[in-house]
């Protein structure tokens, strides 16, 4: 900002104060300012305008502002509070579950003993960590807890969004075999092109190998997927569902081929290099001996489709 | 030409329970999923370093192929070993004989041009499962001997004309191909037959160009590359189909007995009536 903008003219400027928390501040102070004015003045008319129907106009201007005024400041509370009500939000499912298990843990402590008790939490822990596929769920959803956070403090962090610091949505998160897999909704101000650049950053800060993102909407350009990847499968070898299919026990049955017996270099003359003439089954078979003159390339191919092939 | 009743042909398909007209399973995306594949409208043009795990896609084709139901095989195969065990249930086993491949390549063109007049007789406009023509599924391995090392020069391009007629004609009439080669430039297949196969599968390649010449300019610039997939990682490629983005995938691997295990079991369900019913007196 320029020292001759009409702010710093009129004085109101506090100076030497560049702090980026004094900025937010007071943009939060502002924004409350104007919610508590447009809230009450919008209701305050509204309702005036109902109340001039049963009362006197000056009443319903009374009635009005008595109405208005709470609601502004209702309006004022509520955005001077949002950081608060957002982060408890971003923590909801950590906090539930916090309450539910506190509450389970005092309401067993209180009517059980102390060797039931530990008895029932070591059955709790002890069962889904001895067993291996429910530890890798539990394991897996924790880490969607643990993703979207990390996720956000992406956002906040390093992919500057807008000019009011809105952060995108992040939506449901949920395991995939090799990582997670979650949705978010971005804001104003970002678009998938911009985070394409910054996913090897975002693969850090989520602890991960790599991200990727695609768009989880066709019709909306702000709805996008994001593929954490802890794991690699591709390495793994993947095996055919036809082998199912099939009944190994099945006759060979395969027509009979002429096998070439030139099968080393001294065993070819210079004129015979000529690649094969090929019948069905491409076959060469050297006439001569093993001293080898020139071999005839032998083009007689097994009779197509003998019956008794088959049997 | 244009009889209005397909004649089933006596000695091809008896009791498989697959059809071309269901998506094919040819392995798993980077997220563990299965991916399938709708060969049937579209032509597969697999390429990359020599084993890369090509052969391992075109064998699960094969094999797919081989059970399903009113399913033809047309194969080439330079080195006679990769599609070597189908030799028996294909309709046309080419090796190294680009004379009989030409041969070939024709009369898939003169079928793909009838049954097109036959759609057109009935009033449509692609092949649909009802119908009851069989589906004729080409399969191709080392392309490139075809059009640049076997027969002659007028051969090779012959081959390449007729390859680019069938794959261009054959989409809608239930004649798909499915190609391979190690590196597709211009110099080995015209790129007038590259662009036509609507399905990429780019297996490990040693540079960011060759990776761009299988799946299209510019994806290696955007990060879809198959040169950073791991020389040790046979099967794993970059699958371009149509309208999307690469994705990396992993093709189902089958061994060599399992190859051979299909393939018998695939002629014997797949035997003539006669021998069934001599097999039956005799049993």
């Amino acid at each position: 900002m320029s020292k001759s903008s009409p702010r710093r003219f009129a004085g109101k400027s506090t100076g030497t104060v560049t702090v980026i928390e004094a900025r937010v501040h007071r943009s939060s102070a502002r924004r409350a300012k104007l919610a508590f004015i447009l809230t009450a003045v919008i209701v305050g008319v509204l309702a005036a305008v109902v109340a001039a129907s049963y009362w006197h106009p000056i009443v319903a201007l009374i009635v009005g502002a008595l109405i208005g005024v709470p609601c502004g400041a209702a309006a004022w509370l509520l955005v001077r509070i949002w950081p608060v009500l957002q982060r408890l939000w971003w923590w909801a499912t950590e906090i539930v579950l916090a309450v539910l298990l506190l509450t389970a843990w005092v309401q067993l402590a209180n009517h059980t003993s102390t060797v039931v008790m530990l008895l029932v939490v070591a059955l709790v822990v002890g069962v889904p960590a001895a067993i291996p596929p429910v530890r890798r769920q539990v394991k897996a959803w924790a880490w969607c807890l643990i993703v979207r956070h990390r996720l956000r403090v992406c956002f906040a962090q390093f992919i500057i969004a807008n000019q009011s610091g809105s952060l995108p949505l992040i939506l449901w998160a949920r395991p995939t075999p090799v990582g997670e897999r979650v949705w978010v909704y971005l804001r104003p101000g970002l678009s998938a092109k911009d985070l394409e650049g910054r996913l090897d950053k975002i693969a850090v800060t989520c602890h991960a190998s790599t991200v990727l993102i695609e768009r989880a909407s066709e019709t909306n350009a702000a709805y996008l997927r994001f593929d954490i990847k802890r794991r690699e499968v591709l390495d793994a070898r993947v095996n055919s569902p036809l082998v199912d299919q099939i009944d190994p026990t099945a006759p060979v049955s395969a027509s009979p081929l002429t096998v070439p017996t030139a099968l080393d270099l001294p065993d070819v003359d210079v004129p015979t290099i000529t690649l094969p003439a090929q019948g069905k089954p491409a076959a060469k078979k050297p006439t001569n001996s093993a001293n080898g003159s020139t071999p005839a390339a032998d083009t007689s191919s097994a009779p197509d489709d003998d019956v008794s092939d088959w049997i | 030409m244009t009889s209005a009743t397909p004649a089933p042909a006596s000695g091809v398909p008896v009791g498989p329970g697959l059809s071309m007209f269901d998506p094919l399973f040819i392995g798993i995306d980077e997220f563990g999923q299965p991916v399938y594949l709708d060969v049937i409208y579209r032509n597969i043009l697999a390429a990359g370093e020599p084993g890369g795990g090509k052969s391992g896609l075109l064998n699960n084709i094969a094999g797919t192929a081989a059970l399903c139901d009113n399913t033809r095989l047309v194969l080439f195969d330079a080195k006679l070993v990769e599609l070597g065990p189908w030799r028996d249930i294909a309709d046309e086993f080419v090796g190294l004989d680009i004379d009989h491949g030409l041969n070939v390549l024709r009369r898939l063109l003169v079928v793909a041009s009838n049954r097109y007049a036959w759609l057109l007789a009935h009033r449509r406009r692609k092949l649909a499962p009802t119908d009851g023509l069989s589906v004729i599924v080409t399969i191709i391995d080392e392309l490139a001997m075809f059009s640049t090392v076997l027969g002659t020069k007028a051969q090779q391009e012959e081959f390449s004309t007729l390859l680019r007629g069938l794959v261009s004609l054959g989409r809608a009439c239930g004649m798909p191909v499915v190609a391979a080669t190690q590196r597709p430039s211009w110099d080995i297949i015209p790129a007038s037959l590259r662009d036509l196969f609507g399905y990429r599968a780019a297996f490990r390649c040693t540079s960011l160009n060759s990776s761009n010449i299988i799946l299209g300019q510019g994806w290696a610039e955007q990060g879809y590359t198959a040169s950073d997939i791991s020389p040790t990682n046979q099967g794993a490629a970059y699958l371009l189909a149509e309208g999307g983005v690469p994705r990396r995938i992993k093709a189902a691997y089958l061994t060599d007995a399992d190859i051979y295990n299909i393939a018998d079991y695939a002629a014997w369900i797949r035997r003539p009536a006669g021998a069934r019913l001599d097999l039956g007196l005799a049993a």
